[in-house]
């Protein structure tokens, strides 16, 4: 009996470490992935980048603003974290220059993870797995600088271009999407007049663009000004990618659509459904003059934007 | 008379000296943009693997012209220099009122992919 108290605990010990060399990330990808999904990074431990870059809504969440940690509610809508490494700047108003840069900030963040970044650091270094993972992948303890770039490492896999719409295009296959898909691709550039500002590979400029979603009222959010102090800036907000946007409702920097249904809608005529903005864009102060037909050929083109890795899940 | 027709549409549709898939080497980002010429003078381009645009163009000796689902409709003129065995080309701008088009068709150099 006594000999058995001795083997079990070190027999158990043995395969602890083991299922534990197992999970060990080899790369900075890998343990980018491990911190991004990990509590250990909110104050609290209730919450990771993961709880509103959900990988079932395309890294986004569901709900028009996120709570971060004792359920704080943030300020802007949780953009799609997929499809970024071509982005010059990251947030909605653009004040971050560096995909590492924007990483630590929803630690620190009070009404998000809410944890000052050099407590993050001690936190890690203070955990014997994060500890080894570090120094395997950095040669180093855990800092701010590897943090940041573990993070950013993971977020740039986060790449698709398996749409349906991809498929169209690369692959000439004609069946891939639907009549009304192609006669909304059609739509999407013309008289909707969407490649204006959505166009490129991941369907955006990477402009900053006051939809007229500002009228210094209930819509006060003054978005790139607070950054710029351009007063010209008022009311914009960078251009959102459109790849997977069927799975990231609600849309709009506030989350004020929760379908693209709306977000149509409102395009089609702006001054109807938000009367007397400030400083709207050149491009949308007249109606666009969309027939229903129109506005669901639209809807059928950016649902075909979807990758298949979540049609697969539906 | 039909046969007059018939070759008048294939010099205007058929096969050209770009038909086929072209790319760029990758930029020192990793990226690679290509584009598919196709026999009906259509054409579709990406950046690495993602669609971007879609347009039809007409090819003319050393005149290429086209028109995009950007730049408003607005059509462009270059002029295409082939080199290497007409295994690569670049565009050299004759009339692009899209300023943000003319900027990035002008640094492409692009190799046929066989």
């Amino acid at each position: 009996m006594r000999k058995w108290c001795i083997v079990l605990p070190a027999v158990l010990l043995v395969f602890i470490q083991a299922s534990l060399t197992g999970n060990a990330p080899k790369d900075k990808v890998a343990l980018g992935r491990h911190l991004f999904f990990d509590p250990i990074l909110s104050r609290d431990k209730t919450i990771s980048c993961g709880s509103c870059h959900q990988p079932a809504y395309a890294f986004a969440d569901t709900l028009a603003v996120s709570r971060g940690v004792k359920k704080r509610k943030g300020k802007r809508n949780t953009p799609s974290v997929m499809n970024i490494t071509g982005l010059p700047y990251f947030f909605w108003d653009g004040r971050s220059a560096s995909l590492e840069e924007q990483a630590l900030a929803p630690i620190a963040n009070p009404d998000e993870m809410d944890l000052p970044v050099h407590l993050a650091v001690q936190r890690l270094n203070a955990n014997k797995n994060y500890k080894a993972w570090f120094r395997d992948i950095f040669h180093s303890e855990a800092t701010a600088n590897n943090l940041a770039q573990a993070i950013a490492a993971f977020e740039r896999t986060l790449e698709t271009s398996n749409s349906a719409f991809d498929d169209w295009k690369m692959n000439n296959n004609n069946n891939a999407v639907s009549e009304a898909a192609k006669r909304g691709f059609v739509l999407f550039g013309k008289k909707g007049k969407c490649t204006q500002c959505h166009f490129g590979a991941d369907f955006t400029q990477h402009q900053f663009k006051n939809i007229g979603l500002f009228n210094g009222k209930d819509l006060n959010d003054s978005g790139r000004m607070a950054i710029s102090g351009n007063a010209a800036d008022i009311g914009k907000f960078k251009t959102p990618g459109l790849r997977n946007i069927a799975v990231t409702a609600p849309y709009m920097h506030n989350g004020m659509f929760n379908t693209l249904a709306e977000v149509i809608e409102f395009y089609n005529d702006p001054e109807k459904r938000i009367p007397h903005s400030i400083n709207r864009d050149t491009v949308l102060l007249k109606p666009l003059g969309l027939t229903n037909d129109e506005k669901k050929d639209l809807e059928a083109f950016l649902l075909s934007l979807t990758d298949q890795q979540f049609l697969q899940k539906k | 008379m039909l046969a007059a027709s018939v070759l008048a549409v294939l010099a205007v549709t058929g096969p050209d000296k770009l038909t086929g898939k072209w790319e760029t080497k990758p930029s020192p980002k990793g990226n690679v943009t290509g584009v598919v010429f196709k026999d009906d003078q259509s054409f579709d381009g990406y950046v690495n693997k993602k669609p971007f645009t879609s347009g039809n163009y007409q090819l003319q000796d050393s005149i290429f012209e086209l028109t995009d689902n950007g730049c408003n409709g607005e059509p462009g003129k270059y002029r295409i220099i082939f080199f290497s065995n007409n295994d690569s080309f670049r565009l050299q701008p004759i009339d692009d009122p899209c300023e943000e088009r003319k900027n990035g068709m002008s640094k492409l150099v692009m190799g046929r992919v066989k």
